[in-house]
């Protein structure tokens, strides 16, 4: 049987969570949100720790820049340098149009950097692109750790 | 052997001085003590100048004589065996002081004369001139004078140059950051206020439409006046690379980007073969863009016909972008240019009255200027200059 796929949202302004959940509400894809308010939560969740025991792997993270305790990019350095999450895609989804914060967050391993747009109707044109691009058109990387044996996977 | 004999000068002179006598502190450099009583003599009688003085004979007595009691003038003699009077020059170079020192000697051939201003002398005395020693004093006081006025002046404009750019980069900062900031709670209320209107639109009262509605314009409009002010503040700002821009294949791009407005009015432009500027492209397409922008908005009741044109002139390249439009009133020649003014009503004509003051700043950040110029009949033609080339590198090495 094939699952719901996970989507983990990690901002810190209740209110663009909201607009994510309402963007893709009543979709045919059923994308099962999650999300989390700052950086080191994201890193609990991604990790499973404390309350966050059971949850699930996600498939893509749609993660803000400008997070308390722990800001975007340091979460985005700390799953690419984790063997456990690396594979999994990460959104940048900011307002800032910064060219260093596009420009680090490439380097940082960022799976593309996509701007919050100001235009309700922009916003959910965006977000119900990235999961239809995400979710529809790309082959993800199986979920667990189990997919490939140590001589399968690239030598770092 | 350090030879230092106090002379006061009080004590030098009995018939009492003129009441309107200058004060005056020497420090005089000399082994022969008549001369140096010459040298007083003249100061006192032929100058009328109220001297203290202190005479010495080597250099270490004189750096002590500088430092311990710094003279208004410095009177030395050339030939002193051991060194030469011109050497105090680099004692007083060494110790930081500005005091101007006048060569006094018996015979001074043409070459040591010439060695001795080269050194920094202001001046040099004979001798059997010492008549000469009150204006050569004078004078080099009066020099020193204006050479601490302007040095003054100088440091003052420095100082102003420096607070104006600091205050300057602080207000471009501020801008920069207060409607960067400003952006993401409003972003809260445009798109909130949308949802409002969307979800709820026929499902309240008629008056809770309209409010929404009229809540939800002005966030969106505010949100295009902080994305304007955020690209305004941007010009003056780094990251924006010179070179050589060639204006034709500019144009072609501005031109490819406005095809659709320009077809729905049937505008047509017609340009020159234009030159390269030395400037940023993207800066470059966006001068073209909102001048042909503005050309195609502001047009009259014929379709608009606008000519892009360029010629050489002195240093640079005077470009004109012209229009049969509905024209601008002389008297509105310079405020189109400000930020956020605008001549017609927005319902009129859309927009935020940005385009114009972008231009300027982009155009005066280059070291050229912008204006505007009536058109025969009707229509407008602005009018800027932009440099052909980069700074010069000599220039650089010179300066």
């Amino acid at each position: 049987m094939k699952l719901l796929p996970e989507l983990l949202v990690v901002d810190d302004n209740p209110a663009d969570v909201a607009l994510v959940s309402e963007a893709l509400a009543g979709g045919l894809r059923h994308t099962k949100i999650n999300s989390v308010g700052d950086g080191v939560e994201a890193m609990a969740f991604l990790n499973r720790r404390e309350k966050y025991a059971n949850s699930l792997r996600p498939d893509l993270v749609l993660l803000d820049l400008n997070l308390p305790k722990k800001d975007g990019l340091a979460v985005l350095a700390a799953m690419k340098a984790n063997p456990d999450l690396r594979r999994i895609p990460v959104v940048i989804f900011s307002t800032s149009q910064l060219r260093k914060d596009v420009v680090r967050s490439y380097e940082v391993g960022a799976n593309c950097y996509v701007r919050k747009p100001g235009n309700l109707n922009e916003f959910f044109a965006a977000v119900k692109s990235v999961e239809e691009f995400w979710f529809n058109f790309v082959n993800l990387p199986p979920k667990e750790n189990d997919g490939l044996s140590n001589h399968e996977r690239i030598a770092d | 052997m350090t030879v230092t004999a106090a002379a006061p000068a009080a004590a030098a002179g009995s018939e009492p001085l003129p009441s309107n006598s200058t004060q005056l502190r020497v420090l005089i450099v000399e082994d022969s003590p008549l001369d140096s009583e010459l040298m007083l003599h003249g100061l006192q009688r032929g100058g009328g100048f109220d001297v203290t003085c202190d005479v010495v004979q080597t250099a270490s007595a004189f750096r002590e004589g500088v430092k311990k009691n710094p003279p208004e003038i410095v009177l030395a003699d050339y030939n002193l065996g051991e060194w030469k009077g011109v050497e105090t020059l680099e004692i007083l170079r060494q110790e930081g002081l500005d005091i101007p020192v006048i060569i006094v000697t018996g015979a001074l051939g043409d070459v040591a004369a010439v060695e001795c201003i080269k050194q920094g002398a202001t001046d040099y005395v004979l001798k059997d001139g010492l008549t000469r020693l009150p204006e050569v004093v004078r004078r080099a006081l009066r020099e020193k004078k204006e050479r601490n006025l302007r040095r003054q002046a100088e440091q003052d404009l420095a100082r102003k140059v420096d607070e104006l750019a600091r205050s300057n980069a602080d207000l471009e900062q501020f801008a920069y950051v207060a409607s960067h900031d400003l952006q993401e709670p409003l972003r809260m209320v445009t798109a909130y206020t949308q949802l409002l209107a969307e979800r709820y639109a026929g499902k309240l009262d008629a008056n809770a439409d309209k409010y929404i509605g009229y809540a939800s314009e002005g966030a969106q409009r505010m949100q295009v006046l902080i994305q304007d002010l955020l690209a305004f503040s941007r010009v003056g700002r780094n990251g924006f690379t010179h070179g050589n821009v060639d204006c034709n294949s500019v144009l072609e791009e501005v031109l490819t980007s406005l095809a659709p407005a320009m077809q729905e009015c049937g505008a047509v432009v017609t340009h020159d073969a234009l030159p390269s500027v030395w400037a940023d492209r993207t800066q470059v397409a966006q001068i073209f863009q909102n001048l042909i922008g503005n050309a195609i908005k502001f047009r009259g009741q014929e379709p608009p016909v606008i000519a892009v044109e360029a010629e050489q002139a002195d240093q640079c390249w005077r470009f004109s972008v012209s229009d049969n439009g509905i024209g601008i009133a002389p008297e509105y020649a310079e405020t189109i240019f400000v930020v956020f003014q605008r001549l017609r009503a927005r319902t009129e004509y859309p927009g935020n009255g940005i385009g114009l003051a972008i231009c300027k700043k982009i155009i005066e950040h280059n070291g050229g200027r912008i204006w505007v110029e009536p058109q025969a009949g009707s229509g407008s033609s602005f009018k800027f200059t932009l440099p052909g080339h980069g700074p010069d590198p000599a220039d650089g090495a010179r300066s």
